[in-house]
């Protein structure tokens, strides 16, 4: 185009506009919903008939009995400490195995699909069943949920990074490549530091993740508060369990706030 | 003795774009040069192969007599440094830091992994930031640095390797007209007092005659000029600017006619 011919043109019709599936998409998704729903013959009258014995049921937790709050604490920082040694477990095993499953930084395509897929089975593992089968290798106490805890929560943190890694800017990657800088550098020095906020973000999450599913793991022996909440609960103990709830509930919502605060801290 | 020596070199990408198209050229050691051409000439692919970022299809490059080839790529580039248009400094590390980056490739992995360097390392990055004016912000985080600053800052990452060629992919394209004067000023005397040979992509025909030793002028994928600054001439610089396809060129002359 010349400047001459900006001059003489005349207006001209819009070109014809590109065609935009995204209609057709929800309706598909609505559609799939409702036969999901049918399929399942799922009722909502029976809900609504339910919300009045659900009500009576919560009810029963009425009055929280805390005479024993000193072992509640105690429990629940049993508990804390499963989780962290989980997610400290996750982020050791993620640090090495992240940068092997980013596209843009593993050397080559074998360690890439070997490492991708050791995250992915490492995240297909449910944790309650790493539990069962660590409680049944290692015996009782909180040794085992620390380790399910960190093998299933490496292959989600295992992949946020390694997703995170792949999202580094090009010309990043390509500044630090250009000096020479091997593997190991490229890592430390163009990857690392460019997620290091988000890279955070995550670990706060999957240690949140990790209190409140340590707390569940203490079902199947792995030690904490989960397994006085069992016991209260087989009881029918409501006083005690509605307390017990209670601690878990303050817990998160301190750990909520910390990582809040943490992250603004680090911007 | 020539430093770069580019042996019928094409460069075809997998999207079948090809950007060079048989390219033949000697860079003498010491020298500056710069090369010109409208954008998607091929002169950023062609910075890149002797730097190892992309590979030629065919042909080859060598630098100092070695060819760059996938196998001695990071030898290669701790010798031949680069310069970006948009810096590409790692922003969340300091600017000290990011020019120790330009000591990686001379040290093993373990210590620089912690970010450990030795004192004779320090020291050429203090040299390197003294020489570009930066040392009073040696720990600022590099994405508080204004555009100029920043580059100032990669290219002291580019000195602080100690190379034997500076390559500089349109190192003022994003900057000011006075920044655009300090960076080329800085190159032209590294150039001189180092004898580091210098290669740079320019838009700015101005800057080219002032500053180049030699221009090599690029369109579509083909050298059209290679000579002295004087002797680029309008109907030179029209060679190197025209587009296909287009007679009678408006445009082009509007642009040439101050240039």
């Amino acid at each position: 185009m010349n400047v001459h011919d900006l001059k003489s043109a005349r207006p001209q019709p819009l070109p014809p506009k590109p065609r935009n599936p995204m209609p057709v998409w929800v309706a598909a998704t609505l559609a799939m919903l409702w036969l999901i729903v049918w399929d399942l013959e799922i009722s909502f009258e029976t809900l609504a008939y339910g919300v009045e014995d659900m009500a009576e049921y919560f009810s029963r937790y009425g009055q929280p009995d805390f005479t024993d709050l000193s072992r509640y604490l105690y429990l629940m920082g049993v508990t804390l400490a499963t989780a962290l040694w989980g997610t400290v477990f996750a982020l050791l095993v993620a640090f090495f195995l992240a940068p092997l499953a980013a596209r843009n930084f593993a050397p080559n395509v074998v360690t890439y699909r070997i490492a991708r897929e050791t995250l992915n089975f490492m995240r297909a593992m449910p944790d309650l069943l790493l539990a069962l089968i660590f409680v049944a290798a290692l015996g009782l106490g909180p040794l085992p949920g620390a380790l399910a805890l960190g093998v299933h929560t490496a292959g989600f943190l295992g992949k946020f990074f390694a997703e995170s890694l792949e999202r580094v800017d090009k010309g990043v990657c390509e500044g630090v490549a250009s000096t020479g800088a091997n593997f190991a550098q490229m890592v430390m020095y163009a990857g690392w530091p460019s997620i290091l906020r988000e890279a955070l973000g995550y670990v706060l999450y999957i240690l949140d993740r990790n209190v409140r599913m340590a707390s569940v793991l203490g079902l199947v022996g792995a030690g904490g508060i989960g397994l006085a909440l069992h016991d209260t609960l087989r009881l029918f103990d409501y006083g005690q369990s509605a307390a017990l709830i209670l601690v878990i509930l303050a817990t998160i919502l301190i750990i909520d706030y910390a990582s809040a605060w943490l992250r603004r801290r680090l911007d | 003795m020539s430093a770069i020596s580019i042996q019928s070199v094409s460069k075809r990408f997998p999207n079948g774009f090809e950007a060079l198209k048989g390219i033949d050229a000697e860079i003498r050691s010491g020298s500056f040069t710069v090369v010109l051409g409208p954008s998607g000439a091929g002169k950023s692919t062609l910075l890149r192969l002797m730097n190892g970022l992309e590979t030629p299809t065919t042909g080859m490059v060598r630098i100092d007599g070695e060819i760059v080839d996938r196998r001695k790529v990071r030898h290669i580039r701790s010798r031949v440094a680069m310069v970006f248009q948009q810096f590409n400094l790692v922003d969340r590390l300091s600017v000290v830091t990011n020019v120790l980056t330009g000591r990686l490739a001379h040290r093993s992995w373990v210590g620089s992994v912690f970010y450990l360097f030795r004192q004779e390392d320090l020291g050429i990055a203090r040299e390197a930031l003294c020489r570009v004016g930066l040392i009073d912000k040696a720990w600022s985080r590099a994405d508080k640095l204004s555009g100029g600053q920043q580059q100032r800052v990669g290219i002291a990452r580019a000195l602080a390797q100690r190379p034997k060629v500076i390559l500089a992919d349109e190192p003022v394209a994003s900057l000011d007209p006075v920044s655009s004067e300090e960076i080329m000023t800085l190159l032209r005397e590294i150039c001189d007092r180092d004898g580091i040979t210098v290669v740079v992509n320019l838009h700015q025909v101005d800057l080219a005659r002032r500053f180049a030793d030699r221009i090599i002028g690029m369109n579509g994928g083909r050298i059209v000029f290679d000579g002295k600054p004087e002797e680029m001439t309008q109907s030179v610089l029209r060679t190197i600017y025209q587009r296909e396809g287009i007679e009678d060129d408006t445009s082009l002359d509007m642009a040439l006619a101050y240039a």
